[in-house]
């Protein structure tokens, strides 16, 4: 029954190959099949190791491109790890000052929200909270109240450059957290501020 | 809770003195007005105790804590200055304790005008009994008998609390200074919890344990609860101390400030909220939910403080521009702007009258504590640093002041009165201690 369908196989095969006997290309492929029919065992044996030679040595070829394109990617993460780290770095670093009493943002305030609004689109994983402080100098509930004006005024001004309110968080600490717990005008001029805390 | 016996004195026995020639107005010869324009002055001297029984002091340690206790008691009060024992003619001592007892006429010469005794009795496993008696030196005549029988001699400064309170009744009218308490924030490694004293500088304790940023105590008119401002994980909270629970609750609030929480006298709660993006001054229902605007401004408004009848709220607005002082009246629905002077003015408290509010101003010498007549608009300063003096505070009686100030280098708790005595501290121990806040003491 397996010999006939293969006899039957064989014969069209035979046939399929008369009719293309029309097609010169085809006319001198034609004669080398008869030849590797004839080929030894020893041959056939030597064959196959080429074969699996060859198919091991893509394998590895192959294994070496994953490998290169793994190590890239890995390198890719690391440099956006460190994109995301310098720009979280740079928004932290970026705090803003005001006058006594007041909670208006100078050109210099402005400046350092566009940039922290700039790594906020750039990186739309990040949130932040932003603290509002003040100098000792007042009191302690109004101080908390102007803290509030001054991150809120930041918070505005994030919002209005198109970073998401919902990324945003405020929070003030009045005068109870200062940058320099010393009282003179240059600590003064220092704890009055806005700060940015990225939230994990 | 250990309890004290009072035993109120037959009055008849103490009137013996009386019967001798006494002016027709001298029943209230030693009534003062500590709200008047001069001030008056008594004369006040504690003669050393006396043991009831004998003739020597069985327990003198309990003598000495009495006597001194007394004495730092009376050194409190502005308008009472105490004679030095050497400047008794004849010497301080008396020959007992009661009125037929005292040789009044030393007393007299030596222009005593308030005299009190102390007189002790052993008691088997106790301290024993106490009996103090104050009299007014010209008449003869007793005003104040007291006996305590005493478990403890921590008993001590409650004993003396409830005795002043009664003799500040008499003189006064009014003697809620004794019957008081203060809470205050208190800091301390880097944290700041709520703590509370007597305005005489006992019983420092501590009632928060947070590990945050605590400010702003208020208490209930009934003293069961502590109101206050906590600042923690990157969030401000509304906390509630029950005294009864011995612990604190915390609630979130809409917006993201909570600030100068106080309550009205009928128990509600007023404070600054921010849920429009601003800070304004909102009533809070009984489950701590916002219930109904007070004010509403663009510009910060903070610090409410009510006068005793409920009608007045002093508070703190920058809706001129600067921080200055105004007085809403929810009878006439007006705002009273109250203070003129200065460029920043804050930290407003009304005296339980309503009649006066005592502020914060900056000056260019630093805060200073000023009070201000609302009927006259006529202002006074009654703190003069150095440094700076914040946080008024009126006490129950609408004539001490508590406030904070940093003269010393560090923020202490200090005691004058809206007549600006010389300013006293309270002892609070260590580190730095603001925002006084006057509650009276429940079931005193």
């Amino acid at each position: 029954m397996k010999n006939r369908t293969v006899m039957l196989l064989a014969l069209l095969l035979g046939l399929i190959m008369f009719a293309g006997t029309g097609c010169g290309k085809r006319a001198v492929e034609a004669p080398t099949d008869p030849a590797a029919e004839e080929l030894t065992e020893e041959e056939k044996a030597r064959l196959e190791e080429e074969r699996l030679k060859e198919e091991m040595e893509r394998q590895a070829l192959e294994e070496r491109r994953l490998q290169e394109e793994r190590m890239e990617r890995e390198r890719d993460e690391v440099d956006a790890e460190a994109r995301i780290q310098d720009a979280m770095e740079e928004i932290t670093a970026n705090r803003i000052h005001f006058a006594f009493d007041s909670y208006e943002l100078d050109a210099d305030a402005r400046s350092a929200l566009q940039k922290i609004s700039e790594h906020m689109k750039r990186f739309d994983e990040l949130r932040l909270v932003i603290e509002g402080h003040t100098d000792e100098r007042g009191t302690a509930e109004y101080n908390l109240a102007l803290g509030e004006r001054r991150a809120r005024a930041a918070y505005e001004f994030l919002v209005l450059l198109g970073v998401s309110s919902d990324r945003l968080q405020i929070i003030s600490y009045g005068e109870e957290n200062p940058l320099v717990d010393e009282s003179n005008e240059s600590a003064w001029a220092q704890n009055r501020r806005a700060e940015f805390k990225v939230l994990d | 809770m250990i309890k004290l016996r009072f035993f109120i004195f037959l009055s008849a026995i103490f009137l013996v003195v009386s019967l001798l020639p006494t002016r027709a107005w001298a029943q209230d010869s030693l009534h003062i007005d500590i709200f008047g324009p001069g001030e008056d002055r008594i004369n006040a001297f504690v003669a050393p105790p006396r043991d009831l029984q004998s003739e020597v002091l069985h327990n003198p340690e309990l003598g000495s804590r009495i006597y001194d206790g007394l004495q730092s008691n009376l050194g409190l009060l502005p308008f009472l200055t105490q004679v030095n024992p050497e400047h008794i003619l004849g010497g301080p001592g008396v020959e007992g304790v009661r009125g037929r007892d005292i040789d009044f006429r030393k007393f007299n010469l030596s222009r005593v005008d308030l005299l009190l005794t102390i007189g002790l009795e052993q008691h088997a496993g106790g301290p024993g009994s106490v009996e103090i008696r104050a009299f007014e030196v010209f008449d003869q005549r007793m005003i104040l008998g007291r006996a305590y029988d005493l478990q403890d001699l921590d008993q001590v400064p409650l004993m003396l609390r409830r005795f002043c309170a009664e003799l500040m009744e008499y003189l006064t009218g009014n003697g809620d200074f004794f019957r008081s308490r203060l809470a205050f924030e208190r800091k301390k490694n880097g944290n700041k919890d709520i703590w509370s004293v007597t305005p005489q500088g006992n019983d420092l304790t501590r009632l928060t344990d947070l590990r945050g940023i605590t400010l702003s105590p208020a208490w209930s008119p009934d003293g069961s609860r502590i109101a206050f401002t906590l600042m923690r994980d990157n969030e401000h909270h509304l906390g509630i101390w029950d005294l009864e629970k011995g612990e604190e609750e915390v609630f979130s609030m809409p917006g993201n400030t909570v600030i100068s929480p106080a309550f009205s006298p009928e128990g509600r709660l007023a404070l600054s909220l921010d849920p429009m993006g601003r800070p304004d001054i909102y009533w809070l229902d009984d489950d701590y939910g916002v219930d109904e605007t007070i004010m509403e401004h663009w510009a910060i408004d903070v610090s409410p403080s009510f006068d005793a009848s409920g009608t007045k709220m002093a508070f703190a607005s920058g809706r001129l521009g600067n921080p200055h002082i105004f007085v809403h009246d929810f009878e006439k629905g007006q705002i009273q702007r109250v203070s003129y002077e200065g460029r920043y003015n804050t930290n407003p408290s009304i005296s339980p009258e309503g009649d006066f509010v005592a502020f914060t101003r900056q000056t260019p010498d630093g805060h200073r504590i000023f009070v201000v007549d609302l009927e006259t608009g006529r202002e006074k300063q009654i703190s003069s640093g150095p440094g700076n003096d914040e946080d008024p505070a009126f006490a129950p009686d609408g004539y001490f002041v508590a406030f904070s100030s940093n003269r010393s280098g560090e923020y202490r708790l200090y005691l004058t009165t809206r007549n600006g005595d010389e300013p006293r501290e309270i002892s609070t121990g260590e580190g730095n201690a603001k925002a006084p806040a006057w509650g009276l003491e429940k079931d005193f």
